[in-house]
């Protein structure tokens, strides 16, 4: 089977008795791509990532990774790295003896650990000690090393910037360019969406365990309205406006629209009529998008 | 290194602290006794305290008054004392909990079922970590009746007669290790599946007791695994062949049922 998309899942569904926890859902993931998940709490993010790792058995459909049917084989997974939203670990060991255990099971050679050590910067004096004695901080570096140390070709992280600070996390983002530039594939799940639109070229968002859509971050931008601020010397009808747009606020000088991308040549003509003191127009964040869709 | 030598090196990380402690206790233990054997008078004042005793303590300790007037009865009486039962039992218990349903429930499977490894691989070394744990205490009870003889040899009584006694205990905890294996593939908690086999393996030594006390229900003997456990009847008349063969033909059917069950469970 052709490996240009590493995730391929096609109906894939998850049932636990009556809750329904994925529910048909289809979705390619491309070569070298940063595809980003979002959604709220239980939308299904993570038991989407779990099927496609084999730790849960779908109750509809079927998921390929890396070209290999997910129920078919393991193998596969030697060349998958992958961060945990809840992050774990053996307590009593240290972290060396996580990062030497972890990297064994994967059967491959810790090739990239040095360098994402140092990004991350986890020392040997940090690592010498037991993992119970990790700030939350330090736990989700560690699982960032262990996910992405033995230089994996697809990469499902989930939540991976959770309890890191800012320098952390700009660490972080330059690890997944950097990986993306080596041809590597990262599927990210997170509820950061200023993370996935910085990192993703497409995202899929989920709700109740449903896709509710799929696109590049700018083509959910675009689909999104803008937001027009325009306040005015005289009082005007605002009201006029109100076929142009879902008016949000508006007082007798000020008005705050919400108005389609096709709509903006006429709003802009007709507020050229009035008495403008002040125009200012926001294009759509992907959390716009992201809010449209769950409100 | 294969999957499961990783995956053995780290149950043997995860235990070596508790299993140093229970392996030099139960030597200890063993060394002990050979020494009480070997006092006439501490010989003479459990020979005494037993005589008093009822039949049905006495069936506690599975001996019968006559065989533990012996020196030699005394030594036996370390293998089939609770004390040794229940550092073979923690190992049994312990190891084979912790190795399914603890990581499950500690969330730590997930970081290694996500490895490209057999979910047959966990087993399989759950395995050998209960068997290889339970042959270390085995090897150190038995090593403790060997130097406290070989130190202060005690009259009629020789050390090699406790080798076969050792090996049934070995093969008794490796059976219970394999049923708890098997409810570990089941559960999603160390604490449930440790409820779980505890509650097995009292159930079934109670049921040895009481069919040993009351004859009413001596029929239902042979279906306690205990049963076929006597340290006694092994160094008078030797291993049978039921001794070893039950405990091995139910350790193996509990360890399809987790190899069975594990393979094709959520995680």
């Amino acid at each position: 089977m052709a490996d240009s998309f590493p995730i391929r899942a096609s109906g894939l569904g998850k049932r636990y008795g009556d809750v329904t926890a994925l529910e048909d859902l289809t979705l390619e993931v491309g070569q070298g791509e940063a595809f980003g998940f979002l959604g709220p709490n239980g939308a299904g993010k993570t038991t989407t990532i779990r099927l496609l790792l084999g730790l849960l058995r779908p109750s509809a459909g079927e998921a390929v990774v890396l070209g290999k049917r997910v129920s078919r084989s393991v193998a596969w997974r030697g060349e998958v790295g992958y961060l945990p939203g809840d992050m774990s670990y053996w307590p009593r060991l240290t972290g060396q003896e996580t990062l030497d255990f972890l990297c064994a099971l994967s059967g491959r050679a810790a090739l990239a650990r040095a360098g994402l050590l140092k990004r991350l910067d986890l020392g040997a004096a940090e690592l010498a000690r037991p993992v119970r004695t990790y700030s939350d901080g330090m736990r989700q570096k560690l699982g960032i090393v262990q996910a992405l140390q033995c230089t994996p070709r697809l990469a499902l992280l989930d939540e991976p910037t959770k309890g890191l600070d800012p320098l952390m996390q700009q660490a972080f983002y330059e690890i997944v360019t950097d990986m993306r530039r080596h041809g590597a594939t990262v599927f990210l799940s997170s509820h950061v969406i200023s993370e996935v639109e910085r990192v993703c070229d497409r995202v899929a968002m989920l709700r109740a365990g449903r896709l509710v859509t799929v696109g590049t971050v700018m083509s959910l931008r675009q689909a999104e309205r803008r937001r027009v601020i325009a306040d005015f010397t005289d009082p005007v009808d605002v009201a006029a406006l109100a076929h142009f747009g879902e008016i949000v606020a508006s007082g007798e000088r000020h008005v705050e629209l919400l108005v389609a991308q096709d709509q903006m040549p006429a709003l802009v003509a007709r507020l050229g009529m009035l008495p403008l003191s002040d125009l200012l127009v926001e294009r759509p964040t992907l959390e716009d998008a992201f809010l449209e869709k769950y409100r | 290194m294969s999957s499961v030598q990783v995956l053995l090196r780290h149950h043997v990380r995860l235990h070596r602290a508790t299993l140093v402690p229970l392996a030099v206790g139960l030597a200890v233990f063993e060394w002990i006794m050979t020494v009480v054997a070997g006092q006439p008078s501490v010989s003479r004042f459990l020979t005494s305290a037993l005589n008093a005793a009822p039949p049905q303590f006495l069936a506690l300790l599975n001996q019968d008054q006559l065989s533990i007037i012996s020196a030699q009865g005394i030594v036996s009486v370390g293998y089939s004392h609770p004390f040794a039962l229940l550092m073979m039992a923690v190992v049994a218990v312990r190891v084979s909990s912790a190795a399914l349903a603890g990581e499950i429930g500690r969330r730590t499977m997930d970081l290694m079922a996500a490895r490209p490894i057999l979910r047959a691989a966990h087993v399989t070394a759950a395995l050998a970590a209960v068997v290889a744990g339970l042959g270390i205490l085995a090897a150190a009870a038995y090593a403790g009746t060997l130097i406290g003889l070989v130190i202060g040899p005690v009259a009629g009584v020789s050390a090699l007669r406790y080798a076969p006694v050792a090996l049934q205990l070995w093969v008794l905890f490796a059976c219970w290790g394999a049923i708890g294996i098997a409810v570990s593939a089941l559960c999603r908690e160390a604490g449930q599946a440790i409820a779980w086999t505890s509650g097995l393996m009292a159930g079934s030594f109670v049921l040895d007791y009481a069919a040993r006390v009351w004859p009413t229900l001596a029929p239902l003997r042979p279906f306690s695994l205990f049963r076929y456990y006597e340290p006694q009847r092994v160094m008078s008349a030797g291993l049978a062949g039921h001794d070893l063969a039950v405990p091995a033909a139910v350790g193996a059917a509990a360890l399809l049922l987790a190899y069975a069950v594990f393979s094709r469970r959520d995680l």
